[in-house]
């Protein structure tokens, strides 16, 4: 018994682990709260699209997280993401083969996440400034690939299919391949930053610069590693739009650099860097989409949905914070 | 001499674990420019604290202008009683315009809004007081040269009507001609009466404006008197006078081959043709007041900041060192002189401080942190050094000072390098502490490795290191050997800034 508390202890003595078990708590807190309001909620079938719909908001939390542990922040996310949706919708619409149509995109959206890490990392632009320009580019080339048109229907070649299937439609028992490939993602990078030299060196730069550079870490390399696997993820957000629609829309990924931003901090990740877990992400991204799919079956218009979202997500940070500064201990400190 | 402006007698104040004030008295009069000196650490800037209302005493009399003091003082009545202070770094907003400056706080406002016109006219006119005419008021404050901004705070100070002005190594960072035009505001001050407080480090030039000295050492009072009624050498002996005592555990290992060369290194305005080497068996030492030059040296040697020229030669192989991680890669490594700054990761857990430097060793090929290597690390790093925490997984940051320099240490000592630089090794942490950092420098030492080691301690460093290097401005002005040395030849090598005045 004592054995077993002492490895519970040990547990949430890892710095930040008590902010993703908040967030956590933040999740069933709202499932129940929906699942009261509507039984629909709690219906297998719209549970199942929940799975589905956290898998953007997931991928673009998991960019934006680690470029904000690192101390800096990417705005380019959502135009990379219209970015590779466009491309890879445009290469397929004009018969090229779907796998090489990917991998131009995906050479396109690493090359942005290149030039980020060279503007913030090597020049030393404040992040803010630097990503707005890219992002602006980004939505720019997004549009003029096509010409400044959606692009059309991907058609329904194998492959096109197989695109469809693989990021949004297809499924196996109960799980979505979307979501599966979601979380190979969140797998890959969070073994990156827990287990690999490259993981901590994120952490370092972001807690310390000076001290991470005078410890031997090369600090633009590690800055643009950030960058280009925030891009990466963000192409593969921008498949998922891209197969959900069927086709490429210029206006895909808008906004969706804050939503990053949003799952990122609900799930306890600090802007300010050098803090935060990655599986915290997990219950941000589902916090946000939980609140889009509940609010939405509750009949909740649009402009009363962002009202509420806006303000839920304001209050779940500043709780964070205030338990973070004892503000809600009672006598302790 | 004039009335007496300022008295305080057995003023004493402690910090948490230091006394940093003893019984010191201090006697200022008007149209008086007196020295304060000392060593860094003798407690001149606490006591002048204490007299613009930054600190407060502990205990102890106050009088200004024959006025006693009752109670705590803030900076705010100290700034009513007409006092005003001038810090070594200035406090200026560097966006702002002179006259902005001068009136921030106190601008002057006509219906509602700043009245430019009106402050930019008692800016230039409370310059020209000063004889400066040629300073615009409305300059940004940013695009002048140092001693320029430097007129500007005492000029701002004059607007507050300032009787007493205390003035923080004012010269530290003057060019020559900006030297000479301070000492000549200076004397301008002095014959409007005003009561000035002068702390310096610049012996050479004060008989140029200095009419009494009041010296201090460890927190006490000295002596004080008329300036031209001591010799440089009472003065330097009165600042370091204290008897040294061996506390410091010196192990005596023959000197082996030469290890480290550095060759004519330039780097900035603190690092002039800096040439010295390290052997084999001994322990290097730095010494110098602040701001010689010894840490930018050392920061340029590590690749910390950039080189303008020289030579880095380790085991008889030329360097290139770009980076930090060329030189640890090389085998030269350094702890830094501020911990929370440089040293650690303080949200990080001690674990990742001390892999951070080592992840090379660490990981496997891949990447991946070898969790085996990096605890039987972490459990060697403990017990050599006997930190004290309550696990490896807890954040840096919580711990005690000296714990936290344990941590800044130990990472170094996970790797087999040929170097190993100590920036202020001791600062801030508790004698047992310390003895433990002599400890592992001696140890180092015995393995054959090079150890240098920057610390403004007097008796640290003398009590140390097997040689010792004392720099100043930038260059190197002597080399000692520390059994056969005094503080005072130190200090005299320390001090040789020459007289830029004329």
């Amino acid at each position: 018994m004592n054995k077993k508390k002492n490895s519970f202890q040990k547990f949430m003595a890892i710095p930040g682990m008590a902010s993703v078990i908040t967030a956590f708590a933040g999740v069933v807190i709202l499932m129940i709260i929906f699942a009261v309001m509507n039984p629909n909620f709690a219906k297998q079938r719209n549970l199942l699209n929940l799975t589905r719909s956290i898998c953007p908001y997931l991928l673009v939390g998991i960019g934006q997280g680690i470029v904000c542990i690192t101390g800096n922040i990417d705005l380019s996310i959502g135009s990379v993401l219209g970015m590779s949706a466009m491309i890879s919708a445009t290469l397929i619409c004009n018969g090229v083969n779907p796998i090489v149509a990917l991998i131009i995109d995906l050479a396109a959206c690493l090359a942005v996440g290149v030039v980020n890490g060279i503007l913030v990392g090597k020049f030393k632009l404040p992040p803010f400034i630097g990503t707005l320009g890219t992002m602006t580019i980004c939505r720019g080339l997004a549009e003029i690939v096509n010409g400044n048109y959606n692009t059309g229907d991907i058609g329904n070649a194998p492959l096109a299919e197989g695109l469809r299937d693989l990021f949004y439609y297809g499924k196996i028992g109960f799980l979505y391949y979307g979501v599966i490939v979601t979380l190979i993602i969140w797998f890959v990078f969070n073994y990156i930053m827990n287990y690999t030299r490259t993981g901590r060196h994120i952490y370092a730069i972001g807690s310390n610069v000076d001290a991470a550079r005078l410890s031997g870490v090369n600090v633009f390399k590690t800055t643009a590693t950030a960058y280009m696997i925030s891009a990466f993820c963000s192409f593969v957000a921008g498949l998922v739009t891209m197969a959900a629609a069927g086709m490429g829309s210029m206006q895909a990924g808008l906004s969706y650099e804050m939503y990053g931003v949003a799952a990122a901090v609900i799930g306890g990740i600090s802007t300010l860097g050098g803090s935060g877990l990655l599986v915290g992400v997990i219950a941000g991204a589902s916090v946000w989409a939980i609140l889009q799919n509940g609010l939405t079956l509750a009949n909740v218009p649009v402009a009363m949905r962002n009202i509420i979202i806006g303000i839920i997500v304001v209050a779940c940070v500043l709780l964070d914070i205030m338990r973070r500064n004892g503000m809600l201990g009672k006598k302790n400190k | 001499m004039g009335e007496i402006a300022v008295s305080m007698k057995h003023i004493n104040k402690s910090f948490p674990g230091v006394k940093a004030l003893d019984d010191v008295q201090l006697t200022l009069r008007t149209g008086e420019v007196m020295a304060l000196l000392g060593e860094n650490g003798a407690g001149k800037s606490t006591l002048m604290k204490i007299l613009s209302g930054v600190y407060t005493r502990d205990s102890g009399e106050m009088k200004v202008f024959g006025k006693k003091i009752e109670g705590d003082l803030d900076t705010k009545r100290a700034q009513d009683l007409g006092i005003a202070i001038i810090h070594q770094e200035l406090n200026m907003c560097q966006h702002l315009t002179v006259a902005n400056n001068m009136f921030l706080g106190r601008e002057i406002v006509k219906n509602g809004r700043l009245d430019s016109k009106e402050m930019n006219r008692q800016a230039a006119e409370q310059l020209a007081k000063l004889g400066i005419t040629d300073l615009d008021p409305e300059a940004t404050v940013g695009d002048l040269p140092v001693g320029r901004q430097q007129m500007v705070e005492i000029a701002k100070a004059l607007l507050i009507h300032a009787r007493v002005l205390v003035m923080d190594e004012p010269s530290s960072s003057l060019s020559n001609a900006e030297i000479t035009e301070m000492f000549r505001i200076v004397r301008e001050l002095k014959a409007m009466g005003t009561a000035i407080v002068y702390i310096s480090h610049r012996l050479q030039e004060l008989h140029h404006i200095v009419d009494s000295v009041t010296i201090m050492r460890d927190g006490k009072y000295i002596t004080e008197g008329k300036f031209t009624d001591f010799t440089m050498d009472e003065i330097i002996a009165n600042m370091v006078g204290r008897e040294i005592t061996n506390q410091f555990p010196r192990d005596f290992v023959p000197r082996g081959k030469e290890i480290l060369e550095v060759k004519h290194l330039n780097a900035g305005r603190m690092v002039r043709d800096v040439s010295f080497e390290v052997y084999e068996g001994e322990v290097l030492g730095f010494s110098g007041l602040v701001g010689a030059g010894r840490t930018e040296t050392m920061r340029a040697i590590f690749g910390a900041d950039p080189k303008e020229s020289g030579e880095i030669v380790l085991d008889g192989k030329t360097l290139t060192i770009n980076a930090p991680e060329d030189a640890i890669r090389q085998g030269i490594v350094l702890a830094p002189e501020d911990r929370k700054k440089e040293g650690l990761c303080t949200k990080l857990s001690i674990r990742d401080n001390i892999a951070l430097p080592n992840l090379d060793i660490i990981c496997s090929k891949s990447g991946k942190v070898n969790k085996k290597t990096e605890d039987e690390m972490i459990e060697k790093g403990k017990n050599t050094l006997t930190i004290k925490m309550a696990g490896p997984e807890i954040e840096a940051g919580s711990l005690s000072g000296g714990n936290q320099q344990k941590v800044v240490v130990a990472k170094w000592l996970a790797r087999e390098s040929r170097v190993v630089i100590f920036d202020e090794p001791t600062r801030g942490i508790d004698v047992a502490a310390k003895v433990e950092i002599y400890q592992i420098i001696n140890a180092l030492k015995k393995r054959g490795v090079g150890v240098i080691i920057v610390s403004s301690e007097m008796p640290e460093v003398m009590g140390i290191s097997d040689r010792v290097i004392v720099m100043c401005n930038g260059r190197i002005t002597g080399e000692v050997d520390p059994r056969a040395t005094t503080e005072e030849e130190i200090m005299t090598y320390a001090t040789q800034f020459g007289d830029n005045a004329e």
